[in-house]
This record gives structure tokens, C-alpha cells and sequence, in this order.
């Protein structure tokens, strides 16, 4: 094992001082906490931005009060059909009788959100006034709900907010920087090595090509959990900084304590098999750009069954699901997040999906860095 | 170092049609031949990167299939190809292949120092490798192949991609090479160095061994080994 720890060590160095590593592990560590920044200000935005009403006609008494609480300004415009296509949000007509016409475009944001607030206050002006009739006539308004609907959520919905919003973005982040963490030190080592022309140095050494190559995986590995580990550390200084709107204020982000050995292992696990089979694709490789073009594909094969996953609400695999490597790492993380428990069948299941894909890759790897096709394919 | 009817096939390429030959402690031996000729295939199944369809190889009588990590104890390669490791310092790769090589831990400094000193690489031995001239890298692949003090040397067109000055000091390490008593297997194309340096030779030609013998009685009565190299390849 002393030749495999001897390249461990040398592949480190080396990859210490490559600007391409560093560079990615940097770029992964500051893009979290940007993306979550943008998408903290988006939200709190949007959720305080005022929208603008144009109307024609006469406002009934009392609603021009409802529209300035909830942030929509009225602005009196010659045709609302025609002032709701660009100069304002919605477009209102005040008819005699209490009809009202609404126009707006669906295909504006601004013009749904605005729409939606104006159906609301429309909503509560109407229970007030009926109210109001109501008493003024000595009838209980209560004949108007009859039936009386009591939530009580089992859990806090900020922690389900906060849940729903880690269950989407952690699982995405982590497999996505350990795959692309080691991809260059990966191709470095294998492809890297034959384009410089070191790799027959190397192997005319007397330390066996297994001991060669498991030194190289453990490098990558190793790497590849940095980057990962980069990325999620640098997340979750972000989320105690950034909050997210809610009905209750402003809402910090926290996680499952549950999920974290769960994260290091599955992080660990993918690290271990995705490092063989980069290493294996970039031994095939005649050069490091010719290795790139091998792995990308990985990459994208692997992530994205697991992004369609995540796009689909309650979404309650099987465990045959569990076998797919990658996609059972971002289930075995959804689930830890969201119910806080882990899944012991799920997660054997997983284990055993990516240990053998380790293995089938090792072997691989093992085949084609002793097969002679590795020096005189050149 | 003894090679008996070694044959080799790459893909649908015949390499090698059963070439013998044997190389001594303390002698330089040239094999020669153009280029496809199978100089470079030979030193590579004598070093154990690729394996002979049929014959025999043995290296201070190590079998090159039974015990090819016992051989690679042995031998010592340096080739045209310079690869070194661009974000090491000369030191540091000299030092990784003296660990790779089975040098003992409390050996290696002394070991690295020794053959630094030898190859004068002092003056850029902790620059980085990717700022090294080709003479200067050419050096540190010497360095490396050789820290483990192998009894067989082979160099395969060590001297292809260098200047002039770079090449004189690479012959003069194999001369020097050759007074410590190693077995110093030199494969070139150019039938001027082999003239100089060689004791013996063996020429190649399309996988075979066309001549052999000491380099004097291979030249006969021409006037240079290059005239009877033509006419050994049916150039002439």
C-alpha cells in the first residue's frame, strides 16, 4: 500500500497547484451563496413590491383604503383594456351596479401577482359589506360560513418552507460538485498523464498498476469531497445570512439534523464510485481534451434523471428507483430532509447500487491501465 | 540482459519475427534500425510494458513474464518522449520515482542528492518542471530513471529532441554509465552515435535482426557503419 499512498500524496500536490481545480472549487464555493443572495432579494421583492391598478369610473366607497394596504396603487387611465397590455398591471372598469371588468396579460408575472391581490381585496370588500348589511338587518353574519375550517399543521410551516426549499437545492448541489469537483483532476491523472508523456515512466516502475491506480482514485475522491464539502459549507453560511419571506416575516433556512451523516455518507459513496468511473473513461482517453468529451456526457446522463425527480411534487419511488445510481442519492437526501428519519431499506439499497457501481468501475479502470493498448494507442 | 526469438504482434502489424540477442555488464550495445524497425517494442517487452507473443526474455535472470516486477527493479529507461510533471519541481519528481522505485525512506534523500550532483541539476533542481528547458527536463528523466541505480540502462532515442550541447551530455552519461559497469542498451537511428558509443550492435530491419556482432565487424571495410547499415536494409 506504500505505492499507492506515495501517489496519493503526489496527486494531491499536483492538484493543489492546479488553477483548474482550484478554480472550479472557488467558483463552487461562491456560487451558492450569490445565487441564494439573488433569489433571497427576488423573493423579498417580490412579495413587497407595489403593482399598479389603472381604472375608469367611480371606486365604491371604502375599497381605495383596502387597495393602499396591500400595496396596489390606483391610477385613473383612459382605457384599461389598452393601459394593462404596458402602462400598468391590471386594467379596471368600475361599472354602475358593481360590475367590474378586469383586463390583464397571464403572460406577465407582475400582471397575475396583481391580479391575484385584486381578487383578494374584491373577496374580503364583499364579506365586509355583506357583513355589514347583515348586522345592520339583526342577522348573525355567521349564516354566510356555516361550515368553519381549523388548520392545524402537524409541522412548522417554516421548517416544511425550509424543508421543500433543501430537498430541492442540496441534493442538486452536492451530487453536481462532487462529479464536477474531481472531473479535472480525474482526466488530469489518466488522460493528463499520457498527454505529457509520463504515463510509461510510471508504470516502468515496480509498483503494481493496481496500487498505481488506487492511489489515484483515492486523490480524486478526496477531491472531489472538498469541492462538495466547499459548496455545502459555503451554502449554509449563505442561508444563515439570507432569509426567505414568509407569512410570518422573514424565515431562516435550518437542516435536518438527521441529514447530515446521511449527506457525508451518500457524498462519500459518490465520490468513491464516480472517481473510478472518471478515472476509467479518462484512461481511455488520449488526451485531456478527448476526456472531457468523454465525461460531459456522464455528467449530464447521471444528473439529470435526478433534476426531473426534483421537479416532481410528493413524487414516492419504489425501491427499485434506489438501484439508479445518482438518482437514489438524491432520494435518499429528499427523504432525509423532508421527514427528518432515515430510510434504512432505502439507504442499504443505495449503498449497495453505488458500492457496486465503485466496484464495476474499479475493475474497469483496473482493466484498462493494464491492457498494452494504454501505451501503443497513441 | 538475454532476448531469444522474441515475436510481437500490435494489431495486425507483425513487429517482431523472432530476434535473439544478449547484452553485458559493462558494455554499451547499440540496437539500430529505421524507424518501425521494432527498437522501441523490444525495450518495452525488456521492460515489462508489454508482453512477447512467444520467445524469451531475461534480465540478471529474472524472467520478464514470471517476475516482472523483479525486473523492473532492474532496469532503468529513458526516452525521447520528456515527460515530466509540470507542476513538480525537478526534486520533487526525482523523489516521487525514487519512492515509487522501492528506495528506502532514510535512502531517498541521499539518493536524490547523489544523482543531482551527478547530472549537475542543482542549479534548477527546485524549479518547477514546467519551466525547464528540454535539455534540463531531459536530465530530470535521466535522474529519475536512474535513482533506483538499476544494473540495465536502456535508452531509446534519448538524444531525438535535443540540441546539441543537451545531446553531448546525455552520451557522455552513457559512457560514464558504461566505466560504473551497468549494461548500457542505447537504440538510436542515427548510425553516427552508434559508431561512437557502441561495443557491440545488432541491427533490426522490419522485426528481424539483419546483423550483429561488435560494432567494428558489423562496419566491415566500408568507410562508415551508415553505408553498411544501407546496404544491410537493402538501401544501397
Amino acid at each position: 500500500m506504500r505505492a499507492a499512498w506515495i501517489v496519493y500524496r503526489k496527486e494531491l500536490i499536483e492538484i493543489v497547484r492546479d488553477r483548474r481545480t482550484l478554480i472550479a472549487i472557488g467558483i463552487a464555493a461562491l456560487a451558492t451563496p450569490i445565487v441564494l443572495s439573488v433569489i433571497s432579494q427576488v423573493a423579498s421583492r417580490t412579495a413587497t413590491q407595489t403593482y399598479t391598478i389603472g381604472y375608469t369610473g367611480e371606486i365604491p366607497v371604502g375599497l381605495d383604503v383596502l387597495f393602499q394596504a396591500t400595496s396596489l396603487k390606483l391610477v385613473q387611465v383612459v382605457d384599461p383594456a389598452v393601459a394593462a397590455k404596458q402602462q400598468v398591471d391590471v386594467g379596471v372598469a368600475f361599472r354602475p351596479g358593481g360590475e367590474i371588468d378586469e383586463y390583464y396579460d397571464p403572460s406577465r408575472q407582475g400582471a397575475q401577482i396583481a391580479s391575484t391581490r385584486l381578487e383578494t381585496i374584491l373577496g374580503q370588500y364583499d364579506a365586509a359589506q355583506a357583513d355589514a348589511a347583515l348586522r345592520s338587518r339583526g342577522i348573525d353574519p355567521g349564516i354566510l360560513t356555516p361550515l368553519h375550517l381549523v388548520a392545524h399543521p402537524l409541522s412548522s410551516p417554516v421548517q416544511a418552507a425550509s424543508n421543500a426549499f433543501l430537498s430541492f437545492f442540496l441534493p442538486y448541489i452536492l451530487v453536481t460538485m462532487i462529479l464536477t469537483g474531481g472531473f479535472s483532476a480525474a482526466l488530469d491523472s489518466t488522460a493528463g498523464e499520457r498527454e505529457r508523456k509520463t504515463l510509461e515512466s510510471l508504470l516502468l516502475t515496480p509498483a503494481p498498476r493496481s496500487r498505481l491506480l488506487l492511489g489515484k482514485i483515492a486523490a480524486v475522491t478526496s477531491i472531489s469531497l472538498v469541492a462538495a464539502v466547499a459548496a455545502i459549507v459555503s451554502m449554509f453560511v449563505a442561508l444563515s445570512q439570507v432569509s426567505l419571506p414568509g407569512r410570518s416575516g422573514s424565515n431562516h433556512i435550518t437542516l435536518n439534523p438527521v441529514a447530515i451523516p446521511v449527506m457525508v455518507w451518500v457524498a462519500l459513496l459518490i465520490a468513491i464510485s464516480f472517481s473510478s468511473v472518471t478515472l476509467a473513461l479518462g484512461t481511455l482517453a488520449k488526451s485531456f481534451r478527448q476526456g472531457q468529451a468523454y465525461v460531459t456526457p456522464l455528467y449530464f446522463i447521471t444528473i439529470f434523471p435526478a433534476s426531473i425527480i426534483l421537479f416532481i411534487p410528493d413524487f414516492n419511488p419504489n425501491l427499485a428507483y434506489y438501484l439508479v445510481p445518482i438518482l437514489n442519492a438524491v432520494l435518499v437526501l429528499r427523504d432525509a430532509i423532508v421527514h427528518n428519519a432515515v430510510e434504512w431499506p432505502n439507504l442499504a439499497v443505495t449503498t449497495i447500487s453505488l458500492v457496486g457501481t465503485g466496484a464495476l468501475s474499479w475493475y474497469a479502470a483496473l482493466r484498462l491501465f493494464t491492457r498494452e493498448a494504454l501505451l501503443t494507442r497513441s | 540482459m538475454a532476448v531469444e526469438r522474441l515475436e510481437k504482434t500490435l494489431g495486425k502489424n507483425k513487429v517482431l519475427r523472432g530476434i535473439s540477442f544478449s547484452a553485458q555488464a559493462g558494455e554499451i550495445f547499440g540496437l539500430l534500425g529505421p524507424n518501425g524497425a521494432g527498437k522501441t517494442t523490444t525495450l518495452r517487452i525488456i521492460s515489462t510494458l508489454l508482453s512477447a507473443d512467444s520467445g524469451k526474455v531475461r534480465v540478471m535472470g529474472f524472467d520478464t513474464r514470471k517476475a516482472p516486477e523483479d525486473v523492473r527493479r532492474r532496469v532503468g529507461v529513458v526516452t525521447a518522449d520528456i515527460g515530466v510533471y509540470p507542476r513538480l519541481s525537478a526534486r520533487e519528481n526525482i523523489v516521487y520515482f525514487a519512492r515509487l522505485s522501492e528506495v528506502r525512506e532514510t535512502d531517498v534523500k541521499g539518493r536524490v542528492d547523489a544523482v543531482i550532483e551527478r547530472l549537475d541539476i542543482g542549479s534548477f533542481a527546485d524549479q518547477r518542471a514546467e519551466s525547464l528547458s528540454s535539455g534540463q527536463k531531459q536530465k530530470v528523466a535521466i535522474a529519475r530513471a536512474i535513482v533506483h541505480d538499476p544494473q540495465v540502462l536502456m535508452f531509446d532515442e534519448p538524444t531525438s529532441n535535443l540540441d546539441v550541447l543537451a545531446s553531448k551530455e546525455v552520451r557522455e552519461f552513457m559512457v560514464e554509465s558504461k566505466g560504473r559497469g551497468k549494461c548500457v542498451i542505447f537504440s538510436t537511428h542515427v548510425m553516427h552515435d552508434a559508431e561512437r558509443l557502441c561495443d557491440r550492435i545488432t541491427i533490426l530491419h522490419e522485426g528481424q535482426v539483419v546483423a550483429s556482432g561488435p560494432t567494428a565487424e558489423v562496419r566491415g571495410s566500408r568507410l562508415e557503419l551508415e553505408d553498411a547499415f544501407l546496404e544491410l536494409v537493402g538501401a544501397k
